[in-house]
């Protein structure tokens, strides 16, 4: 039941509805059940058991973490429970994976051998809340957090349907207390979050969608071009995934509000970001927060003694799991060690960058910021060849082409007929006057506006719905795979 | 010299700024280039000016500079 489904739509009223008439002591009751209906509409059985599985074991373990006597008991627990959740996410996720990769390895020493591929399960959600059960026992462990005693919270902290999919990754001690809170009905929080929702449907329907076509017809073919075509739609690819992803969140982030839960925002315009490593404390946030708190910062204090050694290494190897965690294949590999390996180099950089930009007098200058967004642009967009490519070698064939002529360039919008392409123009033209208006941190100050400029905003947003949304073709979201 | 003066001391040489005058509840976010990148010299250089060293699960856990004065005394205790 993805959040531009009919389904969807229907669900999330009807859940509230009911949520709204019970008394607050059934509440988290009727949230868990609607989480485990949402979750089951997948119709992968094993899927809720997994969750269920996930739940019990992270709950026992948070409670022995902290009930340990000595700090090597809560070490040992701390361990088992992180163990007893990889191995979940491992079996769920990279079986496959390691059983291809193994199977290519015995080949090379024996040519006979023969590993029978292990069939991939469908997954979705887990890697998000096995990563917030880790991150749970991490926090209780080093006491920044208590165990929940409440296996109904605790369950539904994992739970939760507008997170469940696709994120935020939330943490317990921001997420729990919440939902133990007494429920009001707050009209701020209601109109804010429809709002929210609507703009975030806007951003996938009418803008994500409509970029897709252009970047699967060259990325699924893509020896048919070269060039200029495979350069416009990588940049097309960036967009897409920006439109795609960050809509999602808004949808989830409002769903949530509509029961006064405030979900960690995940976006703050990425694509400003001044260096790769600003690019990552504005995407994706709740994750890039997870890696850099439980693998990077543990990483770099252990190689602490080698110091800007160390912490290139830390880098490069937190987003290389970063790689690994959307998915099991090299393209995500190499994209997460091209990310790491961007970062690691500018450590080393850095000195001499200070030190280039003073002597051309460009410190502070809004030339030298406006260049550095282009270069980071360039280099996340570069990243993501291999994160959206079908293969290695589609990968490595865009990556070699994109300044090789423009071979296909006809062909690659040739299928945008005329009035497709006038529309999509259109739905980026308004996304661009809407955002004016609706800065995603400050999508409460179009309450202040005048009713004028509020009833333009959202009438707007709807007839562009009803106009120029991408409908019958419509896209899965694209981390909805993760 | 008092331990909250000597730890000045290596703030203003980790951050290149005898300017900074520390408090007990100044984060990373109250100094200037105090990045993670950073933090790594100034833990480096705190353990080896006082010759301790700290555990993983303090370093994990400092807030503020009153947490990691409150460490280094208990080390030193």
């Amino acid at each position: 039941m993805p959040f531009n489904s009919v389904q969807y739509f229907l669900f999330l009223p009807l859940v509230y509805l009911v949520f709204y008439c019970v008394p607050d002591r059934a509440r988290w009751g009727v949230l868990l059940a609607a989480s485990f209906c949402f979750y089951s509409a997948l119709k992968v059985p094993y899927l809720p058991a997994v969750l269920a599985l996930v739940t019990l074991v992270t709950y026992a373990f948070g409670i022995w973490v902290d009930g340990a006597r000595t700090q090597g008991a809560k070490r040992a627990f701390l361990w088992c429970g992180i163990a007893a959740n990889v191995l979940i996410l491992v079996g769920m996720k990279y079986l496959p994976f390691l059983s291809e990769n193994l199977g290519t390895l015995a080949k090379l020493f024996s040519p006979g051998a023969d590993v029978t591929p292990v069939q991939a399960l469908v997954a979705i959600g887990v890697s998000y809340y096995v990563f917030q059960a880790i991150s749970y026992l991490f926090d209780i462990y080093l006491e920044i957090d208590t165990p929940e005693r409440h296996l109904g919270h605790f369950a539904l902290h994992l739970a939760f349907f507008p997170k469940l999919l696709q994120g935020p990754i939330e943490r317990s001690c921001d997420l729990i207390p919440q939902l133990r809170e007494k429920y009001l009905f707050n009209y701020e929080n209601a109109r804010l979050g429809m709002l929210l929702f609507t703009w975030g449907l806007f951003k996938k329907v009418v803008v994500a969608d409509r970029i897709a076509p252009y970047v699967d017809n060259v990325y699924n073919n893509v020896h048919a071009f070269k060039g200029l075509p495979l350069l416009l739609a990588t940049y097309a690819y960036s967009f897409q995934i920006f439109f795609d992803f960050s809509g999602y969140t808004d949808m989830a982030l409002g769903s949530a509000l509509l029961f006064n839960i405030r979900l960690t925002q995940n976006f703050n315009r990425p694509y400003l970001a001044t260096s790769v490593a600003d690019f990552w404390r504005r995407w994706h946030i709740s994750f890039s927060r997870w890696i850099l708190d439980y693998i990077f910062k543990p990483l770099q204090m252990q190689w602490r003694s080698l110091k800007n050694w160390g912490s290139a290494a830390a880098l490069v190897i937190a987003f290389l799991v970063s790689g690994i965690w959307h998915g099991a294949s090299w393209g995500f590999v190499i994209w997460g060690g091209l990310h790491g390996l961007f970062m690691a180099c500018s450590i080393f950089y850095k000195p001499y960058q200070k030190k280039l930009h003073k002597a051309l007098g460009m410190e502070k200058t809004k030339l030298l910021k406006w260049w550095q967004v282009f270069v980071t642009f360039n280099l996340v967009s570069f990243a993501w060849i291999f994160f959206r490519a079908a293969t290695l070698a589609d990968a490595w064939y865009v990556a070699s082409n994109l300044f090789n002529g423009a071979d296909g360039m006809k062909e690659a919008f040739l299928f945008l007929r005329s009035h497709e392409l006038t529309m999509t123009l259109v739905s980026v033209a308004i996304f661009v006057l809407l955002s004016a208006l609706f800065r995603q941190e400050k999508l409460q100050q179009l309450f202040a506006k005048s009713a004028f400029k509020r009833y333009l905003a959202y009438n707007s947003l709807l007839f562009s719905l009803i106009l120029l949304a991408k409908y019958g073709a419509t896209k899965s979201f694209i981390y909805f795979q993760f | 010299m008092e331990l909250k003066e000597q730890l000045n001391d290596i703030f203003c040489e980790v951050f290149d700024d005898d300017d900074i005058r520390i408090s007990e509840e100044m984060t990373a976010n109250d100094v200037d280039g105090w990045d993670s990148l950073s933090h790594v010299n100034l833990i480096v250089s705190i353990e080896s000016k006082f010759n301790i060293r700290f555990s993983q699960k303090e370093l994990l856990t400092f807030k503020n500079v009153g947490d990691l004065l409150n460490a280094i005394r208990s080390k030193l205790g």
